[in-house]
């Protein structure tokens, strides 16, 4: 199993201002370091303003990193450069149905991910869309279907499409479990763990759903105030956690 | 004495294609002290149930039910300023949402201050407003909120999320009601505030004898604080009964899908197997199966099931339908 993602000592603040001249820097991640295996899944929790979603910014490329180094299979990349990291890493967001151009077809939206991102004629195209729908349990003609004629579950399916019609590496995942009903939310981390296990894709679930990580995750970081408090497998931080914090989280979860 | 006995609650919109009854001869009763959970998937009309008992629905809404008493009282029959009244009185309400919900433009102490009823302030008229702010200040100690001088004058937006949530807890306790609803009061909160909030709530039941209505979708989050609990699909009353019966052994195959759905119900579920799912979605309310609504999605729906079953009871365990999960209906 090879390294897929490794990202050592990634730090990132923010200049904020508090004054008329005066300047205060948050220091939203300090020092992170994890490396996640293909075909992995690794569960970044923590509240909101430890820095989650800012290492999920770094991690396509919105923001650039401070210091350290991001390495995707085992070079190291600026993930500012879309043309060629954007294949490898996509990302979904927490409401499928607000982060869906209403106004675009499903089919039209596919194809547009595929002439922006790759080299294929139409029938490749039209052809890599048929095939993409089907493997996420959708049918040919949704792609003639507007983002509101489908259910919340579908939508989710859809948005799963988009990210996955480029063969990535490695999906992060934000939040986007937490909002879906508990029946819907179970066929959807079926879907996901069906396709990490045929196609190998790596998973970087970003989530405040402990009882759902214990399930999926293979690794967790907790992170608190932009500092990582506990790392490693999920099974070992949820019964020999360190740090007061994550065991008062993980304990909020479980008992 | 029964709190809230409602039986056969109906509630239905007028559309352009006729009449959608979204909730469907909902049966719901509470003690005295009790809490309750409510849990259903979205749109299965736990909210509109909640609504339908404050009395805030649309008046496009058309409410009715066999028998709907509060307190031994006949609510539907009493003229509706008797009503608003008694629900003002004796029932709290806390929403989804808490900084929606709370006045934008107002200080939270005018907000609270607001709620404190005037027959609970006992004193002369002209120490009115110092009594008032003593006790909204009391109010936010008993939700736990220590730091009170600088919450009390902050607007909602500066506050977080879980704070505004106390604070609308705070609102709702201030008259002391008999029944507080709170509508998933957690959805918008962090893992570690929720179990705060709830084991604030279940104080409050267990201090004042308050009852407690939870409305979730989570099953799981409820499960640990209610007594009892009444599980709605597509605003059809699947199964009632007391929370550890029901999850011990649960008869309606929606309620057995959805506990077989946590992966927290399941400690000998091994890590990254596959969850038990029903297969496809809950249908829009314009095109609702007939007969039971779980119909194409159960998994062992036979020929009886486009008949509404009744809803049966075993002892103190309720359930609606034809083909219950426990071996043979009961002669």
């Amino acid at each position: 199993m090879s390294t897929l993602l490794d990202v050592q000592q990634l730090c990132k603040s923010y200049r904020k201002q508090s004054g008329l001249f005066r300047y205060r820097t948050v220091q939203a991640l300090d020092n992170i370091s994890f490396s996640l295996q293909q075909g992995k899944t690794l569960a970044v929790v923590g509240e909101t303003g430890s820095g989650k979603s800012t290492l999920a910014k770094l991690l396509v490329g919105i923001e650039k990193p401070d210091q350290g180094r991001i390495l995707l299979d085992n070079t190291e990349v600026q993930l500012g450069h879309y043309r060629q990291y954007n294949h490898q890493v996509r990302f979904i967001f927490q409401d499928a149905a607000k982060s869906l151009n209403p106004q675009q077809k499903i089919g039209q939206m596919l194809d547009d991910v595929l002439r922006f991102s790759t080299a294929m004629d139409v029938t490749a195209r039209k052809q890599k869309i048929q095939q993409t729908l089907k493997q996420l349990g959708l049918l040919d003609e949704h792609s003639e279907y507007y983002p509101h004629m489908f259910s919340g579950g579908q939508l989710q399916r859809v948005a799963l499409a988009r990210a996955l019609i480029l063969d990535p590496k490695l999906l992060i995942l934000d939040e986007a479990l937490t909002a879906l009903d508990p029946s819907l939310r179970a066929q959807i981390v079926n879907l996901l763990l069906e396709l990490q296990q045929n196609t190998g894709l790596a998973y970087l679930l970003i989530t405040n759903h402990l009882r759902l990580v214990k399930h999926i995750a293979d690794d967790l970081l907790v992170l608190h105030q932009g500092k990582a408090l506990d790392y490693g497998e999920t099974a070992y931080v949820f019964e020999h956690a360190e740090h007061d914090y994550s065991r008062k989280l993980i304990n909020s979860a479980i008992a | 004495m029964l709190l809230l006995d409602i039986k056969n609650l109906t509630i239905e919109l007028n559309t352009a294609d006729g009449l959608v009854r979204a909730v469907d001869r909902v049966n719901l009763s509470l003690r005295e002290g009790e809490t309750r959970g409510l849990v259903g998937e979205s749109g299965s009309g736990k909210s509109l149930v909640a609504k339908a008992i404050v009395g805030v629905l649309n008046k496009r809404w058309q409410i009715s039910a066999d028998r709907f008493n509060w307190r031994g009282q006949d609510m539907l029959s009493l003229p509706y300023e008797q009503q608003r009244k008694i629900i003002g009185r004796d029932i709290a309400m806390i929403y989804q949402e808490p900084s929606r919900s709370l006045d934008p433009t107002a200080h939270i102490l005018e907000q609270l201050e607001e709620a404190i009823p005037d027959h609970l302030l006992d004193g002369p008229w002209w120490k009115r407003g110092y009594l008032r702010r003593r006790k909204a200040i009391g109010l936010l100690h008993k939700v736990g909120i220590r730091d009170h001088q600088s919450v009390l004058q902050s607007y909602p937006f500066q506050l977080s999320e879980g704070v505004c949530q106390k604070i609308m807890i705070a609102m709702a306790i201030a008259k002391n009601p008999k029944l507080l609803i709170a509508d998933e009061p957690t959805t918008a909160l962090e893992s570690t505030t929720q179990a705060q909030l709830f084991r604030l709530l279940a104080s409050f039941n267990q201090l004042k004898g308050m009852s407690v209505l939870l409305i979730s979708h989570e099953l799981e989050s409820i499960a640990r604080y209610t007594q009892s609990l009444s599980v709605l699909y597509c605003g059809q009353l699947v199964e009632a009964g007391e929370t550890a019966a029901i999850l011990k052994q649960p008869y309606h195959p929606y309620t057995h899908a959805l506990i077989k759905s946590v992966p927290e119900f399941q400690p000998n579920l091994q890590p990254k197997t596959p969850l038990y799912a029903l297969p496809g979605s809950i249908p829009v309310l314009q095109h609702l199966p007939i007969g039971c609504r779980l119909g194409p999605r159960c998994p062992n729906a036979r020929k009886e099931c486009v008949k509404t079953p009744t809803l049966e009871r075993l002892q103190n365990h309720f359930y609606s339908c034809h083909f219950p999960l426990t071996g043979a209906k009961e002669p």
